[in-house]
C-alpha cells in the first residue's frame, strides 16, 4: 500500500513536466496547426536559462524560473517571425522538417555552450528536502509540481473560456478565415500563441532544473515523444485529453519502472496502441 | 432499360448536426432509369443526403438499401464497387495528375489490375483504350496529357463528372455539377447528361439550382426543405404543389433564381 | 515532340549506365575508405528509396521507419547466428522480420494521416527501440548484436563467393542497390504507383474510385517497409553487428532528410540525397564534432528557400537554359 501511494506520486511529478510540455504543444498545434518538433527543445532550452540565471546571476529559484524562461520566449519569437511563419501553408513535412531542424540546431548549441554531461542542480532553498508519507519520505519539490500541473491547467482554461483574449485563440483555431473576417490579426494572434505555447514548454524545462541527472542535452528528445504520445492519446487539439494523459501516462511509466523495469517504455506504448484501436481520433479528439 | 426497378432506397434516414435537423426519417426509393433532380432552398439537407447516400457521412439513424442489400455501414469504396457513385460540388480532381490519369484511376479500380506493383502503366491497353473513350464521351480528349489543375474552371467540371463516370455507376449524384461555369459550358454539360441518361447505364440524381435546367431536363423532382420532402413528382406536378411554392416564394425565393456561377 | 522524347529517353539510358559503370569501376581505383563510403552511400539510398514511395508516393510521413530497419538488421543477425550464415537466406530474413513488423505497426497507424500518422508511427518506432534496448538477454540491449560474420555465399554445385573482403561485399551491396532502384522505378510507373498517387493527390476521390485507400496505404507501407528491412540487414552485413540505435527516432528521419534534401518528387532524388549527406557528413565531421547543427542549418536553407530539392532545383535551371517553354 506503503510503495504503490508513493509510485503513484512520483508518476503524478512525472505526468505533469509531460504535461507542461504537452499543453504548450498542443496549443500551437490547435491554433497553428502545426506539430512543434522543437518543443521538447524548448523545455531543455527552458531548463538550461533557468540554471543558468540560478547559478550565475541571481541566486533565487524563482527568479530563474520567471526569467529562463522569458529568455527561451524570445528564441521562440524569433522561430515563429522569421521561419515558421512562412511555411503554414505548405504540406506537413515541410512544416515537421522545419521544427526538426531547430531541433538539430538547439541541441547541438547547448552541447557546444553547456557541454555534453548532465549538470549538477544548485540549491532550491525551501523546497528541498522530504516530508513522511504513511512513513516514507517524500521529496517535497515533487509535491510542489503536483501543485503546480493542475494550477496550470486551471489557470489555461479560465484564460481560453473567460477572456477576451481567449475567446479570440478558440474562433482562430476552430475556423482560421473566420477569424480574420471578423478583424482578428491573424499573423499577430499566431506569433502570440506560438510564444505563450514556447512559454509553457519553457516552464515545464525550468521547473525540472532541480532534478539530479535530468539537465542534458538530451532532455528534450525524450520529453518530445511522451509529449507526442500523451496528445495523439489525448485526441490532437484538445488540453483536456492532454492533461489526463499525461497523468495516466506518468502513473503508468511509474508503476512500469518500479515493477517491470525492463519494459517500463512498452507499457506506455501498449496503452497508446489501446486507446487507438478503440478510438482513433484520441480520448477527447474530433471524430474525422 | 427496365424502368420501375428500384436500386437505392432509404428508411426513416434522419441526420442532425447539434440540433440542427438535416434529414428526419427519409423514405426515399430511387428507380433505374428516371433521371432525377433534387433541389430545395440553401441548407434544405440536398448535401448532406447525397453524403448520407454514398457514405461520405455515417448514417445516424435508418437505413440504406441498394437493390435490396442492406448498405447503410459500408464503406465508400463498397459502394462504389456496387455502383453508387458521386461528383461533388467542391472540385475533387487529381490535380496534379494527367486527365488521362485521372480518368484512369476509377477505371483501373473496376479492371481488378490497380494492386499490380511492377506492371507497366503503359502496359494496361485495356484500361487506357476505355479511359480514352471516356474523355471522348464528355469532351475532354483534346486536353488528355494536359495537368488536371491547370485546365479551365469548365473543364475541371467537366473532368469532376468524367471522373465519377470512369467508375462506371449505375447510380450516379452529380452535386451542382455546374456550379460556376459560363451558360453555354452548362448547357453543353447537361446536354451530354441527358444523353448519357438515354443511353442507359447510368442512372442520374442531380442536386441543381438552375430551375429551367430542372424541369427541362428532369423525370421526377425531390424538393426538400430543413430535412424533410415537402414535394415528390413529375417537373410539372411540382411546378404546381402549392407548399413547394410556398417555400419558393418567401424569402428564400431569390433562391430559386440564383445564378449559381456567382458561387 | 516525339523526337525530343526519343531524345530524352536515350539521354538517359546514357546516364544510367555511366552512373552504373561508374559505381561498379569504385572497388577498381578507389581506397578502402571510398569503397566504404560508397556501401553507406548505397545502403542509405535503398532506405530512402523505399521510404520516398510512402513519402513522395502517398504523402504519408513516416518517423518510424528506423524500427524496419532495425528489423532488417536483427533479423539478419538472428538468422545468422542461430540458423544459417548464408548471407543470402538472412538477407531475405530480415526483410521478412521488416515486413511483418511494419504489417503490424502499419495496420494501428494507416488508420490515421497526416499528423496523427507521423506521431503514430514515431511512437511505435521508439516502442521496437526500447524492447530492443531493455531485452538484454536477447538483443544485447545497447552493446548490440555482435559476432554477425560475412559467410561466403554457397552457389549451387558447391561453388561459394566470398564477400569477407570489402571491395567483395561492394558488389553485393551494389547489386541489391540498383534491383532496389529498379523496382522503385517500376513500382512507380505501375497501375498500383498510379492509385499510390492519386491517395496522395485526393484520398476521397480515390475511395470514391472505388479503392479501398486503407489497403494501399498499408501495402505501400510494407513495401517501404521491405526497402528499409533490406537495407538494415545489408547494413548489419557490413558493421558485423545490429545496433538498438537503428531504431531510434534520430535515425527514422534520415530517410525523410535524404529524400527532402535530394526532392521527394523524383526517383532520383533519395538517392542523389543519399550521396550529399554521406558526403556532408564525412566533410562536416572532419573539421568540427558539430555536425548536427551544420545540418539542421542546411536543412533550415532547404526548406526555406528550395523544397525542390537539389534535384528540383537542377530540374529547374536546365528547364530554364532550354528555354522559355514553360512549366
Amino acid at each position: 500500500m506503503q510503495s504503490i501511494v508513493h509510485v503513484c506520486l512520483a508518476g503524478l511529478s512525472s505526468g505533469m513536466f509531460i504535461w507542461l510540455v504537452a499543453s504548450g504543444l498542443t496549443l500551437i498545434f490547435g491554433v497553428l496547426g502545426v506539430l512543434n518538433f522543437a518543443h521538447g527543445s524548448f523545455y531543455m532550452l527552458g531548463a538550461y536559462f533557468s540554471y543558468t540565471v540560478l547559478r550565475h546571476l541571481f541566486p533565487n529559484f524563482w527568479l530563474g524560473l520567471l526569467l529562463g524562461p522569458l529568455c527561451v520566449c524570445a528564441v521562440g519569437f524569433v522561430v515563429e517571425r522569421f521561419f515558421l511563419r512562412y511555411v503554414y501553408r505548405l504540406a506537413l513535412p515541410y512544416q515537421l522538417l522545419l521544427t526538426f531542424a531547430f531541433v538539430l540546431i538547439f541541441d547541438n548549441l547547448v552541447k557546444i555552450v553547456w557541454g555534453a554531461g548532465s549538470l549538477t542542480p544548485p540549491d532550491i532553498g525551501f523546497l528541498a528536502g522530504s516530508v513522511p508519507i504513511l512513513g516514507r519520505k517524500f521529496p517535497v519539490y515533487n509535491l510542489f509540481i503536483i501543485g503546480v500541473g493542475p494550477l496550470v491547467a486551471v489557470a489555461l482554461w479560465l484564460a481560453l473560456e473567460r477572456t477576451w483574449a481567449g475567446r479570440i485563440v478558440r474562433a482562430a483555431s476552430s475556423d482560421r478565415e473566420m477569424a480574420s473576417a471578423i478583424g482578428v490579426r491573424v499573423p499577430a494572434l499566431y506569433t502570440g500563441v506560438f510564444v505563450f505555447g514556447i512559454w509553457l514548454g519553457a516552464l515545464g524545462g525550468g521547473l525540472a532544473v532541480p532534478y539530479v541527472g535530468l539537465l542534458t542535452p538530451g532532455m528534450g528528445e525524450t520529453i518530445i515523444i511522451e509529449a507526442f504520445i500523451v496528445a495523439v492519446i489525448g485526441g490532437l487539439g484538445s488540453l483536456k485529453g492532454a492533461f489526463l494523459a499525461a497523468l495516466v501516462l506518468g502513473v503508468l511509466s511509474s508503476f512500469g519502472t518500479r515493477y517491470f523495469p525492463a519494459f517500463d517504455m512498452f507499457l506506455t506504448f501498449i496503452l497508446m496502441a489501446a486507446v487507438l484501436l478503440v478510438r482513433p481520433q484520441g480520448l477527447f479528439g474530433d471524430a474525422r | 432499360m427496365s424502368m420501375g426497378n428500384v436500386l437505392l432506397e432509404t428508411r426513416k434516414l434522419s441526420n442532425w448536426f447539434g440540433k440542427i435537423c438535416t434529414a428526419r426519417e427519409l423514405d426515399l426509393a430511387f428507380e433505374e432509369g428516371v433521371l432525377t433532380s433534387i433541389i430545395g432552398p440553401n441548407g434544405a439537407g440536398k448535401s448532406t443526403l447525397v453524403n448520407l447516400l454514398t457514405g461520405n457521412l455515417p448514417v445516424q439513424a435508418g437505413s440504406v438499401l441498394f437493390r435490396g442489400k442492406d448498405i447503410t455501414r459500408f464503406p465508400i469504396h463498397k459502394r462504389v464497387r456496387m455502383g453508387v457513385c458521386r461528383s461533388f460540388q467542391i472540385l475533387n480532381i487529381f490535380p496534379q495528375l494527367s486527365v488521362l490519369r485521372n480518368v484512369m484511376i476509377p477505371v483501373l479500380a473496376r479492371s481488378g489490375r490497380s494492386m499490380r506493383p511492377f506492371a507497366g502503366i503503359s502496359g494496361e491497353k485495356a484500361v487506357l483504350r476505355e479511359s480514352e473513350e471516356l474523355l471522348e464521351k464528355v469532351g475532354l480528349s483534346r486536353v488528355r496529357d494536359s495537368v488536371a489543375g491547370a485546365l479551365s474552371h469548365g473543364d475541371q467540371r467537366l473532368l469532376e463528372v468524367g471522373v465519377a463516370l470512369a467508375a462506371a455507376p449505375v447510380l450516379l449524384f452529380l452535386d451542382e455539377p455546374t456550379a460556376g461555369m459560363n451558360p453555354v459550358e452548362r448547357v453543353r454539360l447537361l446536354e451530354s447528361i441527358r444523353e448519357l441518361s438515354r443511353g442507359g447505364r447510368s442512372t442520374f440524381v442531380l442536386i441543381e439550382h438552375d430551375m429551367d435546367i430542372v424541369f427541362s431536363l428532369s423525370d421526377r423532382v425531390i424538393v426538400l426543405h430543413r430535412g424533410e420532402v415537402i414535394g415528390d413528382g413529375p417537373p410539372d406536378e411540382i411546378r404546381e404543389n402549392a407548399r413547394v411554392r410556398e417555400v419558393y416564394l418567401g424569402d428564400e425565393m431569390t433562391d430559386v433564381f440564383r445564378i449559381t456561377g456567382e458561387e | 515532340m516525339p523526337d525530343d522524347r526519343v531524345t530524352g529517353r536515350l539521354l538517359r539510358a546514357i546516364a544510367v549506365l555511366a552512373f552504373v559503370a561508374a559505381l561498379a569501376s569504385v572497388p577498381l581505383f578507389a581506397g578502402k575508405f571510398v569503397i566504404y563510403l560508397a556501401m553507406r552511400v548505397m545502403i542509405l539510398g535503398i532506405f530512402a528509396l523505399g521510404y520516398n514511395l510512402l513519402l513522395g508516393g502517398t504523402g504519408l510521413l513516416s518517423f518510424g521507419h528506423g524500427a524496419f530497419y532495425a528489423a532488417g538488421a536483427y533479423g539478419l543477425g538472428f538468422f545468422s547466428l542461430h540458423l544459417s550464415p548464408n548471407p543470402l537466406l538472412g538477407v531475405a530474413a530480415g526483410i521478412a522480420a521488416a515486413m511483418l513488423l511494419a504489417l503490424l505497426i502499419g495496420f494501428f497507424s494507416v488508420r490515421s494521416t497526416e499528423i496523427y500518422f507521423a506521431m503514430l508511427t514515431l511512437a511505435f518506432g521508439m516502442m521496437v527501440f526500447s524492447l530492443i534496448w531493455n531485452a538484454r538477454d536477447i538483443t544485447g540491449g545497447d552493446d548490440g548484436l555482435i559476432g554477425i560474420m560475412r559467410e561466403s555465399i554457397p552457389l549451387f554445385g558447391g561453388v561459394k563467393i566470398s564477400i569477407s573482403q570489402d571491395s567483395r561485399y561492394y558488389f553485393l551491396v551494389l547489386f541489391f542497390f540498383l534491383l532496389s532502384f529498379w523496382a522503385v522505378h517500376r513500382i512507380r510507373n505501375s497501375p498500383f504507383g498510379l492509385v499510390l498517387a492519386g491517395i496522395r493527390e485526393n484520398a476521397k476521390r480515390t475511395e470514391f474510385a472505388g479503392l479501398a485507400v486503407r489497403n494501399y496505404r498499408l501495402a505501400a507501407f510494407v513495401i517501404s517497409g521491405a526497402f528499409a528491412g533490406l537495407a538494415g540487414s545489408l547494413e548489419t552485413l557490413l558493421e558485423s553487428n545490429a545496433r538498438p540505435f537503428m531504431a531510434h527516432w534520430t535515425h527514422s528521419a534520415e530517410p525523410v532528410l535524404v529524400s527532402l534534401l535530394g526532392g521527394i518528387q523524383t526517383l532520383t532524388g533519395p538517392v542523389v540525397g543519399s550521396i550529399l549527406f554521406v558526403a556532408m557528413r564525412e566533410i562536416v565531421q572532419r573539421f568540427t564534432e558539430n555536425w548536427m547543427l551544420w545540418f539542421g542549418i542546411v536543412l533550415l536553407v532547404i526548406i526555406m528557400g528550395f523544397r525542390g530539392g537539389v534535384v528540383g532545383v537542377v530540374r529547374q535551371l536546365a528547364d530554364r537554359a532550354r528555354g522559355p517553354r514553360g512549366g
